[in-house]
C-alpha cells in the first residue's frame, strides 16, 4: 500500500500518495490553480512562478506531539508563497489558493507575463485554444483592463505599454514556425526534447530580458518536433501545415487513431469546410500519452488534393466517372468468365478490423487463397505474445533489433521512459499528473537495461548499454548466437556476449522486432525460440499499422495463395496501390483509391473512390494487442466508401452472399462471433493456418529501410524536409564506380527513380539503403542501377 | 584540425575531474569553452561543434550554456575586449554616456573589431561592483571602476601605447563619488 498524505485544500481535506506535488493536490480536490510551465509528463521545474499558492503545516513539539492551537494542532504557514508545482504535500499540510495574498500574487504574475507578450491574438493561430489568455480572463487584473460595457472604453489599456520587439517569423523547419515575441520562457519546449524524444535540439540562449529559443542543429532534426507546438502554452510555437487555417473554434474536432504505424496513438483531426486543416496528439495515458511523431502530425497535406471523389469505370479506353450502381455493373461483367477461386482480394495495411473481417469473409465465399494485406510480414507477428506498454516500462531488459524511432516512433518515446527508470503515471481524479515530482531534469539513462542491434544508424541506440550496426541479414546468426547455437557475427561479439549476460540475469524481458527480423522467417523463428527460452513478451514494429489485428481475422493467402507483393489471380482488388507488374499480370482490376495515379489510369478497370484511415469507422489493433477506435473526421470525400462497401459489391458482382454489407454489422459480428473485446482491451488470438509462401522475401543489394514517412506524404512541407537518397558506404559507392552527389535511375518496387547518391561512412559494405517509405520497410530487393552520373 | 586535437593530455586532465559518466562528461563543457576562450579571443561555430562532438551533446547546447555568459565571444575580439557594465547602478551612474562616448572614438559597434585590432566593446549585466558605478573590465584583469570621460580616455590612451592596465595612471581617484552622507564611495 503506498503511503498517502492528508492535505487540507482551502475547505476540502483529501488523500493522495505522499510525493504528490501542491498542484495535483489541488486539482484532485477540485480546486484550480493557473499555471504556465508545469506540463504533463515533463519536469517540473518552477519557472513562471504562476502557480504560487499559501501552505502551511503542522509541525511537532520537542516533545515529539503536535504543537496545538486551540485544541488543534496549529498550522505553521510558509512566510513566502510558494510554487505549487515543485513542493511536494506532507501529511497534515493546509493549502489556500484562494486568499486576497494569493489572488493578488497571482495576478501580478499573468501582468507580468503580459508585459512584454505581444497583443495579436486576433493574428494568432493559438487563439482561442491558448493558455496565456485564458489565465488572463480567470487570474489577470480583470477589472482593470476589460471593457465594463461594449460601448464603453477601458479605463485602462495593455495596449499603451512599450514592448521588446524580436523575431517574429523565425522559421525552426518546414514544420514550425516560431515567434520570439510571444515565448513566455516557460521552458516546456526545451525540457521536451531533452526528456521525451532525447534530441537537445532547441536551448535558450542569452539570459535575463534577451532570453530567446534557438536550434544550431538546422532544421531540427527529430522525428518527435511537432509535440512543441502542443505544449506551447501561448502561440510562439506553430504548426506551418495548419498556419492561418480557422480559428480555434472553426475547427470540427475528431479524436481518432493514428494509422501511421502499429503503435495506435491518438490523435484529434481538425477539419474545416470539409478539408482536413491539422492534426493534433490527443490523450492516451497507456499508449502515447500526449505524444505523437511528426509523421502522425504533419503528415496529412496530401489528404485534401486530387482525391478520387466519385465511381470511374473504363469506356472506351478512358476511365470516366460513374455511379456506384455503373460500378457493380461494370465489376459483374468484369468478373464474368473468371473463376471465383481466381478472384484477389487485397486490402491497405491501414485497413480497420471490420474491413478485415469482410475481406477474409468474401475470400471464405469465393473459396480463394488469395488475399492479403499490404505490408504483411513474411513470418506472422500474432504467434508472439505481445508487450503493452506497461510491459515494457515493467521490464528489466529490453532487446531491440531495429529501429524504433522509425518504425514505432511512440515506442521510442515509451522507451525513453523506460530509460529514465520511470513507472507509468499515477492517476488522480483529474487524470495525469501535471507536475509529477519522480520526473527530473537531466535524468540520467539507465543504459543496462537496454540494448540496440539495427541494420541502419537507430536514434534509439543513445541509450543502450551496446548496440551495433550490422548488415541485413546478419539478425540470422545474432539471434542464433543470443540462442547459444553458434558464433556471434564478425564484430558483434562484443555486444552479443554483454546482451547474453544481461539476458540470463533479467526476469522480465521484453523483445522488440522490427520489419527487417520479420520478413525473414528464418530470423524470426529463432526471434520466437529466443522469446519462448526466455518467457519474453514480445513488440512487433510492422510496417502495416493493423497487421496484428488483419493477421488475427485470418487474411493472409491460403494455400497456393498469391501474396500482397505478387502476382497470381486474373481478377483484382486491391485497395492500396501494387506493382505495375502485379496489375499487368491481371485481366480484371478493381483499384479502391483515395487518390488518382497515373498507373491506375492505365491499368484500372474500375476505380473505387476510398477513405484514408482518417475517415474511416471501426477498430484497429495496435502492436500491443489493444483494441482501439477509429472515428471518421469531417472530411468532404465525396462517394468514397470503405473496403466493407466495396467488398459487399464484389461479393453480389460474383454472385457470392456477403455476410454484411454495413460497417455496425461488421461491428457487431467481431464482438459477437469473435468476441472482440471493449475498446483499450486487449485481444490476442493467434492466427491459424498460415500457409503464406515465403517466396516473397528476395534477397538482393537494396535494403528498404523503414522509415515513420510514407509515400503519400511527402507533398508539402513534408517533401521540404524529408530527403530521399541512395545511401551506401564508401566502399559500396566505389565498387559500384558512384560518389557523393551522383544521380542514378533505379528500378525499385515503387517503380523507375531518380536519385541521388549519399554516401555515409559506417553503412555495411555491398548494400544500398533506400527509404522504404511504406510498406516494403525491412525487406531486400534486387535493384539495378539503370543510369548514373555525376549530377 | 581541430583546436583539441594536440591537446588530448589537457583533455583527460579535465575528464578526469568529473565523473566517468554522461553527465559528467558534460560538466567539461566549461573549462573546454574558456580555453578556446582564451587561447582565440573567441568561440567560433565551428569551435562549437567540435566541443558538442567531443561531448557527445549538440551544438544548441554548447551554444546554450556559452550565451548564458557574457565572458564567452561568440564573434570575434579586439585584443582589449572592453565590457561596459549597462546594469542599474552603472546605469545610473552614466553607463549610456559612457557607451556613447567609447562608440563615438572607436568608431565600432558590438560585434566589431577596431582596424588596428586593438579594441572591441560590449555591454555586460551587473560587474558586482555597484558601488564604484560606472563600472568597466578589460578583458579577464581587474576592474576599472568610477569610469567618467576624462578616465575613460586616458584608459584607451594607455592602452594604445601598450602599457599593462596597472601602469596607466587615470585621473582623479577611485571612489571620487561621494555619498549624500558626505563619505567617499568605495573608502
Ligand atoms: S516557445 Fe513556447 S514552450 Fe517554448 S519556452 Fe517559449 S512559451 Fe514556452
Ligand atoms: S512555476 Fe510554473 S507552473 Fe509552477
Ligand atoms: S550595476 Fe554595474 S557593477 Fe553592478
Amino acid at each position: 500500500m503506498e503511503a498517502m498524505a492528508k492535505v487540507t485544500i482551502n475547505d476540502r481535506t483529501v488523500e493522495v500518495p505522499s510525493g504528490t506535488s501542491v498542484m495535483d493536490a489541488i486539482f484532485h480536490a477540485g480546486y484550480d490553480v493557473p499555471l504556465f510551465c508545469a506540463e504533463k509528463h515533463l519536469s517540473p521545474i518552477g519557472a513562471c512562478r504562476m502557480c504560487l499558492v499559501r501552505t502551511g503545516s503542522p509541525r511537532k513539539g520537542p516533545d515529539g506531539q503536535f504543537i496545538l492551537e486551540n485544541g488543534q494542532p496549529k498550522i505553521f504557514w510558509m512566510p513566502k508563497l510558494s510554487a505549487a508545482c515543485i513542493t511536494a504535500v506532507s501529511d497534515g499540510m493546509v493549502i489556500d489558493t484562494l486568499s486576497d495574498e494569493v489572488k493578488h500574487a497571482q495576478s501580478g504574475m499573468v501582468e507580468l507575463t503580459l508585459f512584454n507578450h505581444p497583443l495579436d491574438c486576433p493574428t494568432c493561430d493559438k487563439g482561442g485554444a491558448c493558455e496565456l489568455q485564458d489565465r488572463s480572463y480567470e487570474y489577470g487584473l480583470v477589472e482593470k483592463f476589460y471593457q465594463p460595457d461594449p460601448l464603453e472604453l477601458p479605463l485602462y489599456t495593455r495596449f499603451e505599454m512599450t514592448r521588446r520587439h524580436v523575431d517574429k517569423h523565425h522559421a525552426l523547419s518546414p514544420f514550425i514556425v516560431l515567434d520570439r515575441e510571444r515565448c513566455i520562457h516557460c521552458k516546456r519546449c526545451v525540457r521536451y526534447f531533452e526528456e521525451i524524444p532525447g534530441d537537445e535540439v532547441l536551448d535558450f540562449i542569452e539570459r535575463g530580458v534577451h532570453t530567446f529559443i534557438n536550434s544550431e542543429e538546422a532544421g531540427l532534426p527529430s522525428n518527435f518536433t511537432g509535440n512543441i507546438v502542443d505544449i506551447c502554452p501561448v502561440g510562439a510555437l506553430l504548426d506551418q501545415t495548419a498556419r492561418f487555417r480557422a480559428r480555434n473554434w472553426e475547427y470540427d474536432s475528431t479524436e481518432t487513431t493514428s494509422m501511421d504505424d502499429a503503435c495506435g496513438a491518438a490523435i484529434t483531426v481538425d477539419a474545416r469546410s470539409g478539408l482536413l486543416e491539422r492534426i493534433r496528439a490527443a490523450e492516451r495515458r497507456e499508449v502515447n500519452e500526449v505524444w505523437i511523431s511528426d509523421a502522425a502530425r504533419f503528415g496529412h497535406e496530401w489528404v485534401n488534393e486530387n482525391r478520387v471523389r466519385s465511381p470511374l469505370v473504363r469506356k472506351e479506353g478512358r476511365l470516366v466517372e460513374a455511379s456506384w450502381e455503373e460500378a457493380l455493373e461494370a465489376i459483374r461483367k468484369g468478373l464474368q468468365g473468371v473463376a471465383r477461386t481466381d478472384i484477389g482480394v487485397y486490402l491497405g495495411g491501414h485497413a480497420s478490423l471490420e474491413e478485415g473481417l469482410a475481406a477474409f469473409e468474401l475470400a471464405q465465399a469465393l473459396s480463394t487463397p488469395h488475399r492479403d494485406f499490404q505490408g504483411r510480414t513474411a513470418y506472422p507477428v500474432t504467434v508472439f505474445s505481445p508487450a503493452s506498454f506497461d510491459d515494457l516500462l515493467d521490464a528489466e531488459f529490453v532487446l531491440v533489433l531495429g529501429d524504433p524511432a522509425e518504425e514505432a516512433p511512440t515506442l521510442h518515446l515509451r522507451l525513453s521512459e523506460y530509460s529514465r527508470g520511470l513507472k507509468p503515471a499515477g492517476k488522480l481524479n483529474h487524470g495525469t499528473p501535471f507536475a509529477d515530482l519522480n520526473i527530473k531534469e537531466r535524468m540520467p539513462r539507465l543504459t543496462d537495461k537496454l540494448a540496440l542491434f539495427s541494420v541502419y544508424p537507430a536514434n534509439t541506440a543513445k541509450w543502450a548499454g551496446a548496440s551495433a550496426v550490422h548488415a541485413p541479414g546478419a539478425e540470422v546468426a545474432l539471434l542464433s548466437a543470443l540462442l547459444g547455437q553458434g558464433e556471434a557475427p564478425a564484430g558483434l561479439e562484443q555486444p552479443v556476449a554483454w546482451v547474453k549476460g544481461r539476458l540470463a540475469a533479467s526476469q522480465r524481458v521484453v523483445l522488440v522486432l522490427g520489419a527487417g527480423v520479420l520478413n525473414q522467417p528464418e530470423a524470426a523463428t529463432r526471434a520466437r525460440q529466443l522469446a519462448d527460452r526466455l518467457g519474453a513478451k514480445v513488440m512487433c514494429m510492422t510496417p502495416a499499422a493493423n497487421a496484428r489485428g488483419l493477421e488475427a481475422l485470418g487474411l493472409f493467402p491460403g494455400k497456393g495463395g498469391a501474396g500482397w507483393t505478387e502476382t497470381g489471380p486474373k481478377a483484382v482488388y486491391f485497395a492500396y496501390l501494387p506493382q505495375e507488374a502485379q496489375l499487368r499480370a491481371a485481366s480484371f482490376r478493381i483499384l479502391h483509391l483515395t487518390h488518382r495515379h497515373p498507373l491506375a489510369d492505365r491499368y484500372a478497370d474500375v476505380v473505387l473512390p476510398g477513405q484514408t484511415a482518417y475517415e474511416k469507422r471501426g477498430h484497429t489493433l495496435n502492436l500491443e494487442g489493444r483494441v482501439l477506435p477509429l472515428e471518421p473526421a469531417g472530411i468532404n470525400n465525396g462517394e468514397a466508401d470503405g473496403a466493407v462497401a466495396a467488398l459487399g459489391l464484389i461479393a453480389e458482382a460474383a454472385g457470392v452472399k456477403a455476410p454484411f454489407r454495413l460497417v455496425r454489422q461488421a461491428t457487431r459480428w467481431l464482438h459477437e462471433k469473435l468476441k472482440l473485446p471493449a475498446v483499450m482491451e486487449r485481444w490476442m488470438p493467434k492466427a491459424t493456418g498460415w500457409a503464406a509462401s515465403e517466396s516473397d522475401v528476395t534477397q538482393g543489394p537494396l535494403y528498404l529501410r523503414p522509415t515513420m514517412w510514407r509515400q503519400e506524404q511527402l507533398v508539402g512541407a513534408v517533401a521540404r524536409a524529408v530527403e530521399v537518397r541512395l545511401e551506401m558506404s564508401p566502399e559500396t559507392a566505389r565498387a559500384q564506380g558512384l560518389a557523393d552527389g551522383y544521380r542514378v535511375e533505379l528500378d525499385t518496387p515503387r517503380g523507375v527513380e531518380k536519385l541521388e547518391v549519399r554516401v555515409v561512412p559506417g553503412l555495411p559494405n555491398g548494400f544500398m539503403y533506400l527509404p522504404a517509405l511504406g510498406a516494403w520497410a525491412g525487406r531486400r530487393v534486387e535493384a539495378r542501377i539503370l543510369v548514373g552520373g555525376e549530377a | 584540425m581541430g583546436f583539441f586535437d594536440d591537446k588530448q593530455d589537457w583533455l583527460r586532465e579535465v575528464f578526469a575531474q568529473y565523473p566517468d559518466t554522461p553527465q559528467g562528461r558534460r560538466a567539461a563543457l566549461m573549462p573546454m569553452l574558456r580555453r578556446v576562450q582564451q587561447d582565440e579571443g573567441w568561440i567560433s561555430p565551428e569551435r562549437q561543434e567540435e566541443i558538442a562532438s567531443i561531448l557527445g551533446t549538440t551544438a544548441t547546447e554548447v551554444a546554450g550554456v556559452m550565451s548564458f555568459y557574457s565572458y564567452y565571444q561568440a564573434l570575434p575580439t579586439g585584443r582589449y575586449h572592453i565590457q561596459v557594465c549597462a546594469t542599474l547602478s552603472c546605469a545610473i551612474g552614466g553607463a549610456d554616456e559612457l557607451w556613447d562616448e567609447l562608440v563615438q572614438e572607436l568608431g565600432i559597434l558590438r560585434g566589431e573589431v577596431t582596424p588596428d585590432g586593438l579594441f572591441s566593446i560590449q555591454k555586460v549585466e551587473c560587474l558586482g561592483s555597484c558601488h564604484t558605478a560606472p563600472v568597466v573590465q578589460i578583458n579577464d584583469e581587474p576592474y576599472v571602476e568610477c569610469v567618467t570621460k576624462a578616465r575613460l580616455h586616458a584608459l584607451l590612451q594607455g592602452l594604445r601605447e601598450g602599457k599593462r592596465l596597472e601602469e596607466i595612471v587615470l585621473p582623479g581617484k577611485a571612489g571620487h563619488v561621494v555619498h549624500n552622507r558626505g563619505e567617499e564611495v568605495g573608502a
